[in-house]
């Protein structure tokens, strides 16, 4: 459906297309899509190589910092929650070229391990924790999760700054065990007691922060500092999992790190956010897998690993069940997925300018308020993304986006439809289109109501780039650009 | 905050801490991100404040005594004449009105000190008189205007009407190439020094342009990281923003560093007026255990001036304050 019909007789292009249209399934999961001529690049190095290229984000080179920091003087210390969502979705979009999955895994754990500036208020040391999450979300989970224990804004977040060894606070030490490693059960067990959360809680007293009440005023933030106060630590003996023994917080998560429910859980994040939508986490424990060999190909990975996140994922993106056809548009979109894809696409915000927040504020306005997430579970994903309110949003947001060809990447596009023959006929315009769009696959009812509208349109006398236009902005409107 | 009442010097002690002027605020006494100063006719500094894209009201010109009393400001958040968004430098020309560059839109504006709207000039692109975001200013002895083309990497001359007189530069880092340039100053012989930012070094032409020298400040010191700011003052010391380095170095003629200002800012008296009225945040910040020191050092300082007696102006950007030294 999505090649022209020259190309349908030809085994050769068709081989070509199904690579690429493979390669663009792989880039709209494991980044932000890519460009025509990104999968031009990455059809020439084959898919195995491609994502060894993505696992391996800390080969490329990073965006120019000194260019951020001269004309977004205020993103330093990001003095509200609106530059710092700003400067979230201008760095995967920065990236999105050169660390794809760096970003998307950061997203990933921040979906994962949610916390917000709703309480947190302090921008910096929450896009600090992304930085984390960039830094450590694709080696070792045991590592992740060490940091995230020392995260200046979860300890805030989850109130570990008020957990004293004489009096214990166990939000952290429950939302470690329930949202961020274990989950409460699984296969119609629980994973855990209240007694093991009092535990938990125990072996982090002391893990606190400093500076956490300094004012902004009379000269700026500066960012919070995670602190260990050996005083104020309970180092008494603590039985948790079944195990006994005088547990600091690590003990705690190498015990946690070593549980068959921690596969679990992890398994079914990563298959949920790179492979299909799974059933929302609070029904985990007595909801099966939708796929249970999949699962259990991570969960075994992430034994035999070590829990290495990047192994798992190398698992995940070479296997059938990612490659499937009946895995592509499969996920809703997340608002970040759409609004960062789309602007990768047509190459906008590539350089510092003045109207990015209006731009990145789409991500609100679809839903996901990035660095403030509605809970501390995270945002819901797969269907429950959509409702009247954030569809409009999604639709009038790409199809400005893509109907526009003041943007390099719309304009790349129209050149090289034209450039194929400046007299495109309407089937061709929009499989031309679907085609560059990243291999898009439309029901063919949508795809013959394009043709259709392209063809009235060029009958009227319309000049092909703007029947093109009309084209990226009509599939940018369909139902299916807003899976991935 | 505990008052700082010391006057320390700087590192080869050849200036002292004087005062500091500032407040993390989007209107009234205060500045949001300074990027900018020039010292009006009218004996006040001029601040120009960058702010936040979702503060309008906080891009604007403060005028202020060296003392630190607030004397009023204008803004005009926006892309209309007399509207600025994205300002980058301010300029008092030989007719006594203030030059102000805005990067958004490519334009100089002009306006009196008080901030009425006289003229502008400039719109985006490459050719004679074109810009692409201006990002310095500074008049030469001659009344010329010289503007920091810094997308273009080259050096305009204009005159005081905007009208286009001669350029120089193009990209590159050989001699008379640049890298996005950033700040701009012109010593009392009319010789330009150009803050030439990726570059990592500052270059010094004369009036017409031709490359005479460069400096990479590292003859004395231990480099530069990014330099923007620059002022040139009446003994021929050259004062250096070394932006990534959270410095101002200072050289002598020949590009010598012979001394460093870091930052030993106090509580200035538009703070202390804040935090008189709010008894609750001066208690918080004093529970602060970590980072005091390094809250009086410069953040990020992107402008410097020197004044006729020897005060030396620093935007401590990032603290949204402007730090003042004496020349001893």
């Amino acid at each position: 459906m999505t090649t022209v019909s020259a190309e349908t007789t030809n085994p050769t292009t068709n081989t070509q297309h199904s690579q690429r249209a493979l390669l663009a399934h792989l880039m709209r999961r494991s980044g932000f899509g890519a460009t025509p001529a990104e999968l031009d690049k990455y059809c020439g190095w084959g898919y195995d190589a491609t994502v060894e290229w993505l696992l391996h984000p800390e080969a490329q080179p990073g965006l120019d910092e000194d260019i951020i920091e001269r004309y977004y003087i205020d993103w330093k210390e990001s003095r509200n929650i609106e530059g710092a969502l700003t400067e979230t979705v201008y760095r995967m979009n920065g990236n999105a070229a050169t660390r794809p999955l760096r970003e998307k895994v950061a997203l990933f754990w921040h979906g994962v391990f949610a916390t917000g500036l709703a309480k947190v208020l302090h921008e910096k040391t929450m896009l600090n924790q992304i930085d984390m999450l960039r830094q450590y979300g694709l080696g070792s989970f045991r590592t992740l999760l060490e940091q995230l224990a020392r995260d200046p804004a979860m300890i805030f977040w989850l109130d570990n700054n008020f957990n004293h060894k004489d009096a214990i606070n166990e939000n952290w030490g429950r939302e470690l065990l329930e949202l961020f490693s274990m989950g409460v059960g699984m296969d119609g067990e629980e994973n855990y007691t209240e007694d093991d959360v009092q535990e938990a809680a125990r072996a982090f007293t002391g893990w606190t922060i400093d500076d956490d009440n300094v004012a902004s005023i009379p000269y700026g933030k500066t960012p919070w500092l995670f602190r260990y106060d050996p005083d104020d630590h309970d180092d008494g003996i603590k039985t948790f999992q079944g195990e006994t023994g005088n547990f600091n917080g690590d003990d705690i998560i190498e015990i946690v790190c070593r549980q068959p429910a921690t596969a679990r859980f992890v398994s079914r994040h990563m298959y949920n956010f790179f492979v299909a939508d799974d059933v929302q986490v609070p029904a985990w424990q007595n909801t099966p897998p939708a796929d249970p060999e999949a699962i259990a190909l991570l969960e075994a990975e992430y034994f035999r690993s070590g829990y290495d996140v990047r192994a798992m994922l190398r698992v995940l993106f070479t296997s059938e069940f990612f490659k499937a056809e009946s895995a592509r548009f499969a996920r809703v979109k997340s608002p970040a997925e759409v609004v960062v894809g789309t602007l990768h696409l047509v190459g906008d915000l590539k350089f510092p300018r003045v109207g990015v927040m209006d731009t990145a504020l789409e991500c609100r306005y679809m839903n996901q308020d990035l660095l403030n997430p509605p809970s501390v579970e995270g945002w819901h994903t797969g269907k429950e993304w959509i409702d009247s309110g954030s569809m409009v949003e999604r639709i009038n947001f790409v199809a400005d986006e893509l109907g526009n060809p003041a943007h390099p990447g719309v304009r790349s596009i129209v050149d090289a439809l034209l450039a194929q023959d400046s007299r495109l006929d309407a089937s061709a315009t929009v499989d031309g289109c679907l085609e560059l769009l990243g291999c898009v696959v439309l029901r063919e009812d949508n795809h013959a109501a394009l043709v259709s509208q392209a063809a009235e349109l060029l009958e009227n006398g319309a000049d092909t780039e703007s029947v093109i236009l009309n084209a990226l902005r009509m599939i940018g409107s369909t139902r299916e650009y807003q899976f991935a | 905050m505990t008052t700082v009442v010391d006057y320390p010097l700087s590192v080869a002690e050849l200036y002292q801490y004087h005062n500091v002027i500032g407040l993390l605020s989007a209107s009234g006494p205060g500045f949001s991100g300074p990027v900018s100063l020039a010292l009006g006719p009218d004996g006040l500094l001029h601040v120009a404040s960058r702010a936040n894209p979702n503060q309008p009201e906080g891009v604007r010109v403060t005028r202020c005594t060296f003392d630190g009393d607030y004397v009023g400001e204008f803004s005009g958040w926006g892309e209309g004449l007399g509207q600025f968004i994205w300002v980058t430098a301010i300029a008092f020309g030989p007719d006594g009105n203030l030059y102000l560059a805005d990067e958004n839109t490519h334009r100089i504006s002009v306006f009196t000190p008080e901030g009425e709207f006289l003229r502008c000039w400039g719109e985006l692109g490459d050719g004679p008189g074109h810009l692409n975001r201006p990002s310095g200013m500074a008049f030469s002895p001659d009344g010329t205007l010289l503007v920091t083309d810094s997308l273009n990497n080259r050096m305009q001359r204009f005159a005081a009407d905007g009208t286009a007189l001669t350029a120089w530069g193009e990209t590159g880092d050989g001699p008379g190439q640049f890298n996005m340039p950033w700040g701009v100053a012109v010593d009392a012989a009319g010789d330009v020094y150009v803050a030439d930012w990726r570059n990592d070094r500052v270059q010094k032409f004369d009036a017409a342009g031709g490359y005479i020298t460069e400096f990479d400040g590292k003859d004395g010191g231990s480099g530069f990281a990014r330099p923007n700011g620059l002022a040139v003052d009446g003994e021929g010391r050259i004062y250096v923003c070394d932006w990534q380095n959270d410095r101002v170095q200072v050289l002598d003629g020949d590009g010598k560093v012979i001394d460093t200002l870091i930052g030993h800012s106090g509580t200035s008296k538009w703070a202390r007026t804040f935090l008189d009225a709010n008894p609750d945040i001066e208690e918080k910040l004093n529970l602060a255990t970590q980072n005091i020191e390094l809250k009086r050092r410069f953040y990020r300082p992107a402008a410097v001036t020197v004044s006729d007696d020897g005060l030396v102006f620093v935007a401590d950007c990032y603290r949204h304050r402007v730090q003042i030294y004496q020349r001893l």
